[in-house]
């Protein structure tokens, strides 16, 4: 394949082959290939290594097990040189998939960090996806695609547990909430208002409605709320954020002082897209507030501060919409276990249940 | 920096280096650096969140002009020359508002008061916390009296609980002389620690990755000495002229435009030990330890090992292009050097008796900079002459522009029945390996110095040791340049043929890049 690859002299004088990871891909017959293909080479562009799709026709009664490899190549710049990484595409079905993680553990480039795309949430008692994710150094998943995304997030929190085999997750959606926190945290670099932190009794959170579950809560608000609960010390005591409505409160407690959260479905744009468009932590009784809103066009990302009822700085940036392979992508860039999405996970789920 | 400790919002979030508040003056803004590099570098920053919405600019310089005339120059600005060539309106009317424009001259002592007063205005209105960050993009002979200016307005003291800090552009002094006398003059009014003197080469992501590179790998760093290397190549080439800046060059040439400051930044990197840890001092003091131990050029080591040259006229890329001498503001006798070729030797354990080969020169076939470590030889030819014909010693180049990267070469056995080796490269690429622009250096080399993170800006000492060894060899060319045949290479080459006879006349020979 590398000789085909590089011409007829077959040196690899015009092909690079380059490999700093090995992608399992789990997807089934429903998934569209032509989405999939787009996605893996704009995601072997920024990474490329050895894929493993694997689809899996868990419906079909004959057990089959078909392999084929193929390349993903792209110019590099003007150089006229191709940079390439292999794929291994494995459609399985039936009892088949039963030992499939087997076929693919020995195609494995050796050394080089293994990660699992699976983007559904997996059942929790899926053998499959426990074998793969045994051999994955690090499983991604997109809650956004959360089909019950209360019930799901809960179910999440289960299956990456609390023990020291278990599981790294990451979650894509998790990542694009990175420009949201970013600024939420960056109020609190200027040192005047550091004192506001500690003093906070409200925070509102405002989201479209999720794709797919317009009645239910958006994973993101739900991390949102876990995250600035679990990073600030608030504790659970009372209300949920489960159970639907326009508006859900859950009441947090730092010590003598409490916290109401609120979540705000927010319907006007008519985006059901589950991203947050607002959010504003008040202290003192509203005496400080701070804020971030996403405009109606989804294009900017706006902050203020006010104190005393004063308005002080604010600004206004791009807000940069990535795709979703790029999205997907930056999650190839970390490794480790990601433990504040974690404990930001774990805590919403208290909220939730 | 703003650590979690502060603010444990911060902890886990993947930007890691957000920086505080704070006020940026631009000296000399109606300049080229502050259109094409400066304003696009801090709107990026902004843009990545990377300073907080308690942030403004001044942009100083002696033309006039109002804020808002500032403000649409530089809009247009950061759509040329920012990456994505446009700039959403409502983004930039929040940018603009923290963006300033005072009309003033450098010696004018009541401009540094009107300067501290919109300073002071700027801090309550914009919450900039009384950190002011100065930048001399000006002319260099007005460096020490701008820092002089600043010191009796009471501007390079900062308030408690703030800081200040001043970015000097190069070329920092044209001989050890002056260069000392500078940082004299701008010590009268400003400690080291405020000192930032910027040089952009080591804001390249690759001359970063040198220290990774080195003392993240375990498997490098016990070849990295005298044992296993044989010598040392660090080219720096430019494909261009002078671009019209002629004059400035007729007082400068490649040994003080590029040497004694870019290539011995990035040599230092190459040849220092491994510092104890990655603070600025710790890494400064590093590289000025191994620059010390850099030997003397005596003016007969400089007729020996050192080579000079001027492009003559040639082509470049297929077009023809001008002589050195035909060049717009270059005397028609000119005996400035567009080519330099250095012989260094450093005097300590790790290095003794490796020569390290510099050459920096414009007008060569492409613009490349890159160090090659040259590895000793096989102990013993154990596969005959014939077999080795194809064979060079192992390479370790280092690219640190464009195509950055690092390539290993290294012999294997050809396919088949004869026993014949040939040498092949192992390449790791930024661009095929990590999808991702690099960023732009003043960008870095800018939100360091906010972060009040040094360690990728020169030191006093080592701007001074910089001087004191190219002293030697430009008072020597000085005394010679009568006796010199210039020019000496044809535009387009890879320098003078002497340059290469001098390395042939020791067995070894420049690599081409």
């Amino acid at each position: 394949m590398w000789a085909g690859a590089s011409g007829t002299d077959g040196d690899g004088a015009g092909t690079t082959r380059a490999c700093t990871l090995n992608l399992i891909v789990y997807a089934t017959p429903e998934d569209s290939r032509d989405a999939l293909d787009e996605l893996l080479d704009e995601v072997n562009e920024r990474a490329p290594g050895r894929t493993l799709i694997l689809v899996a026709d868990r419906d079909a009664g004959d057990a089959k097990l078909d392999a084929y490899v193929s390349m993903r190549c792209r110019l590099l710049g003007d150089s006229g040189k191709q940079i390439c990484g292999e794929q291994v595409t494995i459609a399985a079905s039936g009892p088949a998939i039963d030992n499939v993680a087997t076929a693919i553990s020995p195609l494995l480039v050796p050394d080089v960090p293994v990660y699992l795309w699976w983007k559904a949430l997996p059942h929790p008692n899926d053998q499959l996806f426990d074998r793969l994710a045994r051999m994955a150094d690090r499983v991604i998943i997109d809650s956004r695609s959360f089909v019950h995304p209360a019930r799901d997030l809960i179910l999440l929190n289960e299956l990456i547990g609390t023990d020291a085999q278990s599981i790294h997750v990451s979650d894509v959606n998790w990542g694009r909430m990175t420009p949201w926190r970013t600024l939420l945290a960056s109020f609190w670099d200027v040192p005047d208002y550091r004192p506001h932190l500690a003093a906070i009794d409200s925070v509102t959170i405002g989201y479209h409605p999720p794709p797919g579950a317009l009645d239910d809560i958006a994973t993101k608000a739900a991390l949102m709320s876990g995250w600035l609960a679990e990073r600030l010390g608030w504790e659970w005591s009372g209300g949920t954020l489960a159970g639907g409505g326009d508006e859900v409160r859950c009441r947090l407690q730092s010590g003598d002082r409490g916290i109401a959260l609120t979540l705000r479905r927010d319907c006007t744009s008519g985006r059901n897209d589950g991203r947050i468009c607002a959010v504003t932590l008040a202290a003192e009784h509203g005496a400080a507030t701070f804020s971030c809103a996403l405009s109606q066009d989804v294009a900017r990302l706006t902050t203020e501060a006010r104190i005393g009822g004063t308005r002080t700085v604010g600004r206004v940036i791009d807000y940069i919409q990535r795709g979703e392979a790029e999205s997907f992508a930056r999650e190839l860039d970390f490794v480790r276990r990601d433990a504040i999405f974690e404990a930001a996970l774990a805590r919403a789920t208290t909220m939730l249940g | 920096m703003n650590t979690t400790a502060d603010n444990p919002l911060r902890e886990g979030i993947r930007l890691e280096r957000t920086a505080g508040p704070c006020t940026v003056v631009i000296f000399g803004a109606s300049g080229d650096l502050t259109k094409r590099k400066l304003v696009p570098a801090l709107y990026r920053l902004v843009q990545q969140r990377l300073v907080p919405a308690e942030f403004a600019i001044i942009g100083q310089a002696r033309t006039a002009q109002t804020n808002d005339e500032f403000r649409d120059k530089m809009k247009a600005s950061v759509a040329q020359f920012s990456e994505e060539k446009k700039v959403d309106d409502e983004v930039w009317r929040s940018f603009a508002q923290g963006l300033y424009y005072l009309t003033s001259d450098i010696g004018n002592a009541d401009d540094y008061r009107k300067l501290s007063e919109l300073l002071d205005q700027i801090d309550k209105e914009r919450g900039t916390g009384g950190n002011r960050l100065f930048y001399l993009s000006v002319a260099p002979r007005f460096y020490a009296e701008a820092v002089a200016q600043l010191g009796k307005a009471g501007l390079t003291k900062p308030k408690p609980g703030s800081w200040v800090r001043v970015i000097i552009e190069k070329p920092f002094g044209s001989d050890l002389a002056s260069a000392r006398q500078l940082n004299h003059d701008i010590h009268e009014w400003l400690d080291e620690s405020q000192i930032y003197r910027i040089d952009h080469y080591l804001g390249k992501e690759t001359v970063q990755n040198l220290l990774a590179l080195r003392f993240a790998n375990g498997i490098f760093e016990p070849l990295w000495s005298r044992q296993y290397i044989d010598h040392v190549q660090l080219t720096n080439a430019e494909a261009v002229g002078v671009e019209g800046r002629g004059g400035y060059y007729e007082t400068a040439g490649v040994l003080r435009d590029m040497i004694q400051n870019h290539v011995f930044q990035v040599l230092s990197l190459v040849a220092m030990e491994p510092p104890a840890h990655l603070g600025s001092e710790a890494v400064r003091d590093e590289k000025i330890k191994v620059m010390t131990a850099a030997r003397a050029f005596t003016p007969e080591r400089v007729a020996a090992e050192c080579v000079r040259g001027q492009y003559g006229p040639g082509s470049i890329a297929g077009k023809p292009v001008p002589g050195y001498r035909q060049e717009e503001g270059v005397a028609p006798d000119s005996s400035t050097e567009t080519f330099a070729m250095l012989t260094m030797f450093f005097d300590n354990w790790r290095w003794a008796g490796v020569p390290f080969y510099l050459r920096s020169a414009k007008r060569m076939p492409k613009r490349v900079t890159e160090i090659a470590i040259q590895f000793r030889a096989a102990p013993h030819a154990l596969f005959g002459a014939e077999a080795m014909d194809q064979v060079a010693p192992n390479q370790l180049i280092i690219r640190i522009q464009p195509d950055e990267g690092i390539t290993l070469r290294f012999a294997v056995k050809v396919p088949g029945q004869i026993t014949q080796l040939r040498d092949v490269n192992m390449d790791f690429r930024y661009g095929s390996s990590f999808g991702v622009q690099l960023a732009e250096a003043y960008e870095r080399l800018l939100l360091d110095c906010i972060l009040g993170d040094s360690t990728l800006y020169a030191r006093k000492d080592m701007t001074e040791r910089g001087w004191e060894i190219v002293m030697p060899i430009l008072d020597h060319w000085a005394a010679t340049k009568q006796g010199v045949s210039f020019p000496n290479y044809e535009a387009g080459a890879w320098g003078p043929a002497e340059s290469h006879r001098l390395l042939e006349s020791q067995g070894k020979r420049w690599r081409r890049p």
